[in-house]
Parts: structure tokens; C-alpha cells; sequence
């Protein structure tokens, strides 16, 4: 397996005096689930939203799927990002008046290509097979989320970039979208997921700690080392 | 999918495009209005001019020679000519504002004497037409078109009645000057004398009051009567002064229907009354532009509704523009999503203006002209085009306030 995201010295300023990130370098194996943990304020939304093209590193560059992603112009980062990245948010953010199918098929406008069947056929997948003519409101946190991750693999991205996927979550509806992004491992996707929890985090074959914008450890996850750990059996709580 | 996303967008937000479409239909109904009542008050206002009299004079072409001897000059003579009557139809039957010319009535003007309180007074007796119709100008309605100073002279005040037919060789309508020097009422008969300058022949003929003409001007002090009467008194036939011609300049210049008249009668000079057209014109032009002024006025504060309330939604959306650059969408599609709702806020909004404006100029028209305006089809996509440009307009801030929301920046709850 070759690296799909190589991260080199970035270093991210808000401000003069707000550092995110101070030299963060990491690489990341095409097929590898890596979990990002650390307090709040640490910087690993900003590390997971430079690394998403959603943002640009004020030093240093980012390489993804052998494209380097920095310096490239808007438009380009959107293409790239529309074809290769697929994204997973803590808040969902669904389009409140648009349905659950409308919603996925958003996403397959965007990138060019809108196909109803498809966008049905992987809201099945997650388990909204019934629920596709519904509206954000009418749905369960646990349901709008899949609806976010259906949305994010309509487009059958490389590398799925989930931030706080199961924060807003019960145990119940945590567990069933951490199946969901195992199954993505399982597929071949390069999963990359920032989280709070050291059960989430068990379930990566890899943990990134950052602390102050810096890498303070990067190691197998624990679930690894021991013996590993069926996402149905981790409390996420 | 574009469609479906800016309908259900549209929907969702129910409350806050009705708002945007009132203040787009605030501007466009003042816009149709005040459209509508100009082209229809141009037009009034045209016909209402031509109530107070001729704007057009048509006159003999002279010829003035000059008398002397050799290193000696006299001074100069001018031929007295005349203008055929036979001609006049002509006028009617210009080339392209045949249309336009409402109307025009011949002069013959001739002094005669008349006797009063013992003593003969000196009048001038003027021949014209009353009503006359003009055979060589059929109408549509199988008739002929008639003219005369029924036509051009509405503004004459008359008590009795006027001189009804051409045949009435006995009519005349009298200035209240004369009536007051001669002692005449309405129904009085009386007698003019003409004396030919060259015969010393003088002829008679005997009148009877039918109507007494108040203008205070030179009509105060003259006797009309039918151009035949004139004629056949004076020895003239076929022979008239002067014509004067009422045309309705709206939408051509005095000046374009003068010169058609030249051109089908090569003998005459026609000139425009131009105190009175170059009144008019001001007045038309004040009017549009105080109307300009009060449509610009209202469509900056459409813009202004619309400006604000495209600001606030874009503001209350930027979580899910955010989104939708995060998954893909290019600044082309968020200013097209938005260009669009502003374009059919502004076709809402203009046709809802149309309908009120019409109403509206309905009413000034009523108020002010006391008859209903005129359907002016080209206000209708006058109307849209202002109300689409305005709203347009009016999204470009909200537009580029949208373009530069970063997607990183709201997802994280900046």
C-alpha cells in the first residue's frame, strides 16, 4: 500500500498570535483508519480540514493521492475534493429543506453526474432505504448522520474524513456509524477521523495525538496492539 | 437538481421572498404606473393642447419685389396670393402623419361695412368652414371626414350655436365685440356691404346671428361666416388667406408634418406656431422628468428591500452554503443559485407591480384626465426588465457576501 496523505512541516496561523498547527508532518497509508485525538484547541479539526482541502496550511504542503493539494487554485481544490474526498461532520449539516435522497443527489450534481438509482442504492446501504423522501427534521441523529456518510461515498471518494463522527450521538446510533466507517476500511477507503473518545479511537489501526498544534505521539491504536476490537463492542459513551 | 434545491429554497423561505417581491412590486408598480400614465397622458396631453387652437399656419409662398430706380430704391411690394381651396384636401393626405392631422380650417378675410345706429361700421368679415366634409377623404364608416373650426377651435366659447352646414349661406357666428358694437343677439339678422376695390362695385348680403364667439382675441372682433359666403361676396372663389392646422405632435415634431405639407402642396409655406409646440414640449418634458425622479426614487427602495432582505438570508444560510462549497459546489453554482432567486423575485415582483401600476395609473388617469388610461402593451416587459434589473442589482452585495463565506470557517461554528 502507498502513502496516500503526506502532510510536510504545516504549520497553520490564524492569527499573529493564534498557531493551530506548528510543523505537523505525518503520512498516512492508502487503505489505513487513523484517528486523531487530543483536547480541545489542539488543532486537529484544523489539521483534518487542511488535510480535507477545505482550508490552506499557512506553511508546509499536503499531498493527497499523490497530488499536491497546496498552492492548487479554488476550483481545482473543489474538483479535487468533490472526486476524492469524501466528508463526515460531527452536526451532519444536511440541507434542512432538501430530503434525505435529495440531499446524497446534491452531491452527485456537484460532481457532474446526478443518478437517482445510485444515490438510492447507497442510502440503502446504510439503512435508509425507507426514509429517503424524508427531510432532515424528520429524522433521528442517528439517521441524519448516515445520511451524511451516504452523502460522503456517493461519490466513491479515496479518503473519508470524519470529524466528531459519533460526538452527537447515543451509544446505539455511535456504534451503528462506527460500523459503517469499518465497513469503509474494510472496503479500501483511507479513513482518517478526529475524535474525543479513546473507544472510537480504539477502533483505528492507528492513533495521531496532537497537543498545542503538534504531534505529541503517533501509534498503533490500542485495539491494534491488543487483541482488536469489533466496533459493536466498544462503548463509545 | 439546480431547479429543485432553488424551488424548495424558494418555499422554505415563503415569508422572507414575499417580503423581497413587495418591495420589487413597490417599485414596479410605480414604475408601470407612471409608464403607463405617460404614454397614455403623452397622448392626452397632445389632444388637450390641440384644444386651444391651430400649431401649424399654412400661408401663400409671396414673392416680394423690389421697386426703384436705377441707384434709387422705393421699397418693395408683395404680391397678394391666395391659396386654392380646391388644394386643401392635400393636407389631410400628407405623406407619413396623415394620421396626425386633426383637423384645419381656411380663412378669407375681407373688411365690409355694416349699418348701425345710423352710422356704417367697418368689420372684417372672415370665411371659413364650420364642419365641413372633405369627399376626397373618405372614413371607414362610409362617411366623409369633416374639419372646420368645430375641430380646431374647441376653445372658443359660444353662446346660441354654431354655423351647422356648409349650405347655410345665410349663418354667421359674430365676435362679442361686434355683437356689442353692432347691438346684435343670437337670432338677430343683419347686413354686410363689401365695396370691390376695382369695380366700386358693392355687394350685399344678409345674415342672421347663430352663435356669439368669445375668445379674448382677434375672433372677438370678426364675423364668420361659410367660405362660400366669403367667396361669392368678394368675387373670390376658390380663394382662401391662410390655413390653419391643428396636428397632434406626440409623437412627431410639428416641424416633420409642416414640411409633408409643403411637400403635397408646393405653393404654401407652413409654419409651426412655436411658442405654443415649444410649450408643450416643456411641459411634456417637465412632467417625464418629475416622473423619472419619483420611479427612481421608488426603485432604490426596492433595491434596498431586496439588498437587505437577500443579506439576511444569506447570513441565516451560511452554515448551508458552507456546506454546499464543502461538498463540491463552485462560486459559480452558490452565484447562480442566487442570481436565479433574485431573477424570479424580480418576474414575481414585476408582474405583481404590472397589475397594481395599471390599476394605479387607472386612477390618475381618472383624476387627472377624467377618462381611463390606455392598455400600453410595451409597458409589460418594460416593466419585468426594471423589476428583473433592480433585483439583479439588488443581490449583488448578498451575492459576493455569499462567494466569500468559507466553508471551514462555518462548519466549525465561526
Amino acid at each position: 500500500m502507498g502513502d496516500m496523505i503526506r502532510v510536510e512541516g504545516v504549520v497553520k496561523d490564524y492569527d499573529a498570535r493564534t498557531r493551530a498547527l506548528d510543523g505537523v508532518s505525518l503520512t498516512i497509508r492508502e487503505g489505513e483508519w487513523t484517528a486523531i485525538m487530543g483536547p480541545s484547541g489542539s488543532g486537529k479539526t484544523t489539521l483534518l480540514n487542511i488535510m480535507s482541502c477545505l482550508d490552506s496550511p499557512t506553511e508546509g504542503r499536503v499531498v493527497l493521492a499523490g497530488t499536491i493539494v497546496t498552492g492548487l487554485a479554488e476550483k481545482e481544490l473543489t474538483r479535487f475534493r468533490c472526486q476524492n474526498i469524501g466528508l463526515i461532520f460531527q452536526m451532519y449539516h444536511l440541507v434542512p429543506y432538501l430530503t434525505a435522497l435529495e440531499n446524497v443527489m446534491l452531491a452527485q450534481y456537484y460532481s457532474g453526474t446526478v443518478d437517482e438509482a445510485q444515490a438510492r442504492r447507497v442510502l440503502d446501504e446504510v439503512g435508509l432505504g425507507h426514509r429517503t423522501g424524508h427531510v432532515p427534521a424528520h429524522l433521528s441523529g442517528g439517521e441524519q448522520q448516515r445520511v451524511c456518510i451516504a452523502r460522503a461515498l456517493i461519490n466513491a471518494p479515496r479518503i473519508i474524513m470524519a470529524d466528531e463522527p459519533t460526538g452527537n450521538l447515543d451509544a446505539a446510533n455511535g456504534r451503528r456509524v462506527l460500523e459503517l466507517i469499518r465497513k469503509l476500511k474494510e472496503d479500501g477507503h483511507t479513513v482518517v477521523m478526529v475524535t474525543h473518545s479513546q473507544n472510537v479511537a480504539a477502533l483505528a489501526d492507528r492513533v495521531i495525538e496532537l497537543v498545542d498544534g503538534k504531534v505529541v505521539s503517533d501509534a498503533a491504536s490500542p485495539g491494534r496492539t491488543g487483541a482488536p476490537a469489533a466496533a459493536g463492542a466498544v462503548s463509545i459513551s | 437538481m439546480f431547479g429543485r434545491v432553488l424551488a424548495k429554497s424558494l418555499a422554505r423561505r415563503r415569508s422572507r421572498v414575499a417580503l423581497a417581491v413587495l418591495a420589487v412590486v413597490m417599485g414596479a408598480s410605480m414604475a408601470s404606473a407612471l409608464l403607463t400614465t405617460s404614454y397614455s397622458m403623452n397622448e392626452k396631453l397632445a389632444s388637450e393642447f390641440r384644444q386651444f387652437g391651430a400649431n401649424i399656419m399654412v400661408l401663400p409662398r409671396s414673392e416680394t419685389i423690389d421697386v426703384g430706380l436705377p441707384g434709387m430704391s422705393l421699397g418693395s411690394v408683395t404680391e397678394q396670393r391666395y391659396i386654392n381651396e380646391s388644394q386643401l384636401w392635400n393636407i389631410k393626405r400628407i405623406q407619413n402623419w396623415s394620421a396626425n392631422v386633426l383637423g384645419y380650417a381656411p380663412f378669407l378675410y375681407q373688411v365690409v361695412s355694416s349699418r348701425a345706429g345710423g352710422s356704417d361700421r367697418q368689420l372684417v368679415l372672415t370665411g371659413t368652414y364650420f364642419d365641413h366634409a372633405v369627399p376626397q377623404v373618405p372614413m371607414g364608416d362610409g362617411g366623409d371626414w369633416t374639419t372646420g373650426l368645430r375641430t380646431i377651435a374647441m376653445y372658443w366659447e359660444v353662446s346660441g350655436g354654431w354655423v351647422e352646414r356648409d349650405d347655410d349661406l345665410t349663418g354667421a357666428m359674430v365676435g362679442t365685440d361686434v355683437a356689442r358694437k353692432l347691438g346684435l343677439l343670437v337670432g338677430s339678422p343683419f347686413e354686410v356691404n363689401y365695396t370691390d376695390p376695382e369695380t366700386k362695385e358693392v355687394r350685399s348680403a344678409d345674415l342672421q346671428v347663430r352663435g356669439i364667439v368669445t375668445t379674448g382675441g382677434g375672433e372677438d372682433s370678426q364675423i364668420f361666416v361659410n367660405l362660400d359666403v366669403a367667396q361669392n361676396l368678394t368675387a373670390r372663389p376658390d380663394k382662401v388667406h391662410t390655413v390653419q392646422v391643428s396636428a397632434l405632435c406626440y409623437q412627431c415634431p410639428a416641424e416633420v408634418i409642416a414640411r409633408e405639407i409643403q411637400h403635397v402642396m408646393p405653393d404654401v409655406e407652413a409654419k409651426t406656431v412655436r411658442q405654443l409646440v415649444n410649450a408643450e414640449t416643456m411641459i411634456m418634458m417637465r412632467l417625464e422628468n418629475m416622473m423619472g425622479l419619483v420611479t427612481a426614487i421608488a426603485l432604490g427602495a426596492s433595491a434596498l428591500g431586496v439588498m437587505t432582505t437577500m443579506t439576511t438570508s444569506v447570513i441565516e444560510r451560511r452554515r448551508e452554503i458552507g456546506l454546499m462549497k464543502a461538498i463540491g459546489s463552485t462560486n459559480g453554482s452558490i452565484g447562480s443559485l442566487f442570481t436565479a432567486e433574485a431573477a424570479i423575485i424580480g418576474v414575481l415582483g414585476g408582474v405583481a407591480g404590472y397589475i397594481v401600476g395599471y390599476f394605479l395609473a387607472g386612477l390618475v388617469g381618472q383624476s387627472v384626465f377624467g377618462s381611463a388610461v390606455t392598455l400600453v402593451p410595451v409597458v409589460i416587459p418594460l416593466t419585468l426588465g426594471i423589476s428583473v434589473a433592480v433585483a439583479l442589482l439588488a443581490a449583488v452585495i448578498p451575492v459576493r457576501r455569499a462567494l466569500r463565506i468559507e466553508p471551514a470557517a462555518v462548519l466549525r461554528g465561526d
